[in-house]
């Protein structure tokens, strides 16, 4: 099996947010805006996970989300990429213990990409999809 | 309501939600559907608590104004600047007067880019694109000023206890001046455009009514009770930092029409109007900043054995974007941790008005209707009907795409 | 009629008698220290909440900015920040109404009859304290996960907080032996069965 060449020229991203503070979820808003044009990559935000290559997932996961989270993976279709974006996605960042989190992002769902920073700047979360696009290109070399 | 009497009005259950940023308050809401009438709202909010008042006794003062700042994305500056008041109350610190007037000026920006912020958000739930990349665009050049003074584009960490961290020198005055004029030109033009655009008046003119009798009984806050007709802004009515020397008047929609309608469309002009005071304040304490020290001690650890020794109790409130943020702080003689620290936002107090607005409204006016509290519902994932047992899920797309349906049906 | 904040007390004074047992005004001033901010802080008996909420209400209709809390052993304090006198630049008064619940009577009157916005508070305030408020129109949780334990109450800092069980250090998951973060690739997640 080969993965489609479709996913080499354009990465539909769906954006979840499971639970996080809204700095990451403007940065990703932001980063979809004229001043840096990932459309032009053909990267482009999308409205359900049924369409995305990759999820996009911020925050540290809280006990209401995990479920859920865990559904809106289940409905990506493969192959798919997970980009934990922002420092408490990744490792707990300011969140680090807490009653109510059961995070991160990796013990809930496999990531493939982290993107750090306490929030990520628009280009960083660009280049984090780049590299996305890079690790996609070496699973097809693999196969 | 029981099963049959659900089958016998042909009521629909529809669940939209829960994933929604707002800091604490991600909601989902549960509507009841006469057809296309909502006739029952519920909501259930909590899906990104994540306990910080709980984390905070594990921590020290200045470890937590940054948990502060991270309590919500867009509000950095809101929340740890009402912390370190709170905590200056309780302490009995008294910062200096340059560090008010520069907290005066970060907090204006801040809500200059979230006003921005929210007024794309809501031209896309209408469906006009343009609108969106246009308040975006000046939003990012906020966002870069901000960056220029700070050092960070959400959240500031600028914010310390007695005061501030980063000063504003004289070289950077030429280049706020610059941009406060730059924003103000673009501002008319995203002033026109949202006032003179007649769909848009149509989609929002006597949509999601919140009376001003309401909005007093149910505490709400912020632009939404000032858009019933409640002059009731924090800066105005309990002046702190430099508001207090610059005479701040609370906005209020008659200010431009003449009249109060306490809708959505109110909503725009409240919040377009605070961006053009916001400018004005911001230009003011530049002017007015007076010189000297921007923090009472600077040494952290003198700081830190100070904040231990201290006993007592502190408010801080602050008219963030969204309306009142309101902290209280607790501290106990010999202990490094505060003894309790409760956080308010501002979503937090208009969470019972938006059961009060969504009622009678149409599937479609929704997204709009929510918007229009400000929560930010750009990551409003799914909305499940519930039909006659069948669970369909209509995604934010598609719930955007029938918003936006209802405007193309107007334009025509 | 606009009542000084020594006034005010005064009427709280009259009317609750033995049961105000403590009050005080605070006075701040930032800036160039040309405005004051007045807080009016008030203890009360706790059967008496209602009935001072009330008189507030009389005074001038408040806005509740919050019902804050604190365990400190043996009670539980309730702070009802209020706020009265807004819309007049300059005007508000900060009036802090703070009832002690003992934890051997964890109840207390509620007060959405008058205000119907505190419900919001009220409901946190059962579920992160344990408390009970008597006569709230609506008892169901509002910000815990619906599996969270029953007679466990984040806030409090006795036995019925949260056990240290409980508690999830993020940092920790997946650590390996170095420090390092060590990642499975082969891990998939928890439910495998197809989504509806």
């Amino acid at each position: 099996m080969s993965i489609s060449k479709a996913l080499n020229k354009s990465l539909w991203v769906f954006h979840i947010n499971a639970g996080s503070c809204n700095g990451c979820d403007i940065e990703i808003v932001g980063a979809i805006t004229p001043r840096y044009d990932p459309e032009r990559f053909g990267i482009k935000l999308v409205g359900s996970p049924r369409h995305a290559d990759v999820l996009m997932v911020t925050g540290p996961v809280t006990r209401k989300m995990k479920e859920k989270l865990i559904l809106v993976h289940q409905q990506t279709p493969d192959p798919k990429l997970v980009m934990a974006v922002g420092a408490c996605g990744s490792t707990g960042g300011p969140f680090y213990e807490s009653y109510t989190l059961a995070g991160p992002i990796d013990d809930v769902i496999p990531v493939d990409v982290y993107v750090p920073g306490c929030p990520p700047r628009p280009e960083a979360i660009t280049y984090g999809v780049v590299l996305a696009l890079k690790k996609l290109e070496e699973l097809q070399k693999k196969i | 309501m029981n099963q049959s009497e659900n089958k016998l009005k042909h009521n629909i259950k529809t669940v939209i939600g829960p994933n929604h940023p707002a800091l604490k308050e991600p909601v989902k809401f549960i509507f009841e559907m006469e057809g296309e009438k909502i006739c029952k709202v519920d909501i259930a909010p909590g899906h990104a608590h994540r306990g910080l008042e709980w984390m905070a006794w594990r921590r020290n003062c200045i470890q937590i104004i940054h948990l502060a700042d991270r309590v919500c994305g867009i509000c950095g500056v809101a929340h740890s600047m009402t912390f370190c008041r709170a905590v200056e109350q309780a302490a009995g610190i008294q910062v200096p007067p340059r560090a008010d007037y520069l907290r005066t000026i970060y907090a204006e920006l801040e809500r200059m880019h979230s006003h921005l912020l929210w007024a794309g958000v809501a031209a896309m739930e209408l469906g006009f694109d343009t609108l969106f990349y246009k308040a975006w665009e000046v939003r990012e050049d906020v966002m870069d000023l901000l960056e220029y003074l700070s050092g960070n584009r959400v959240n500031y960490g600028v914010m310390q206890v007695g005061g501030m961290r980063r000063d504003i020198t004289s070289d950077q005055i030429p280049r706020i001046k610059k941009s406060l004029k730059y924003y103000e030109d673009l501002f008319f033009q995203l002033a026109d455009m949202f006032l003179e655009d007649s769909v848009i008046r149509m989609r929002c003119r006597d949509t999601g009514v919140l009376s001003k009798d309401m909005a007093l009984k149910l505490s709400t806050v912020g632009p939404t009770i000032r858009s019933s007709g409640v002059a009731h802004d924090v800066r105005q009515d309990d002046p702190y930092c430099a508001y207090g020397d610059l005479d701040v008047k609370a906005m209020t929609p008659d200010m431009l029409g003449g009249e109060v309608h306490g809708d959505v469309f109110d909503r725009i002009i409240v919040r377009l109007l605070e961006v053009k005071q916001s400018v004005e304040i911001i230009r003011r304490s530049v002017d007015e900043m007076p010189g000297g020290e921007i923090i009472t001690e600077k040494l952290m650890m003198v700081l830190l054995k100070n904040l231990k020794k201290a006993e007592g109790e502190g408010v801080g409130r602050h008219e963030a974007p969204r309306g009142e943020v309101f902290h209280y702080v607790k501290l106990k003689a010999g202990d490094e941790s505060p003894e309790a620290w409760k956080v308010k936002a501002s979503t937090y107090s208009n969470l019972m008005g938006w059961l009060e607005i969504l009622k009678g409204e149409q599937i479609a006016d929704i997204p709009i209707i929510i918007a229009s509290l400000d929560p930010c519902i750009s990551c409003m994932d799914r909305v499940a009907i519930v039909r006659k047992g069948k669970t369909n899920i209509l995604t934010q797309l598609e719930l955007r795409e029938l918003s936006r349906e209802k405007t193309r049906e107007l334009r025509k | 009629m606009t009542l000084t904040p020594a006034e005010i007390i005064e009427r709280f004074q009259k009317l609750l008698g033995e049961g105000l047992r403590n009050s005080r005004i605070v006075k701040r001033s930032e800036g160039k220290q040309t405005r004051e901010s007045v807080q009016v802080w008030l203890t009360l008996d706790k059967s008496l909440l209602h009935s001072a909420v009330k008189q507030l209400a009389d005074i001038h209709y408040p806005h509740l900015a919050v019902i804050s809390g604190c365990d400190v052993g043996d009670v539980i304090e309730l702070n009802y920040h209020f706020f009265i006198y807004y819309e007049v630049p300059n005007g508000e008064v900060n009036v802090t109404i703070k009832v002690l619940l003992p934890k051997t009577d964890l109840t207390v009157r509620t007060i959405t009859d008058i205000l119907p916005g505190a419900l919001v508070s009220e409901r946190e305030k059962q579920e992160f304290f344990g408390i009970k408020v008597i006569d709230i129109p609506d008892s169901r949780r509002l910000f815990l996960p619906e599996d969270f334990p029953e007679g466990v109450y984040p806030w409090r800092k006795d036995e019925t907080g949260i056990p240290e069980d409980m508690v999830k250090k993020l940092y920790e998951v997946g650590k390996g032996e170095c420090g390092m973060r060590k990642r499975d690739d082969n891990k998939q997640p928890g439910h495998e069965e197809k989504a509806p």
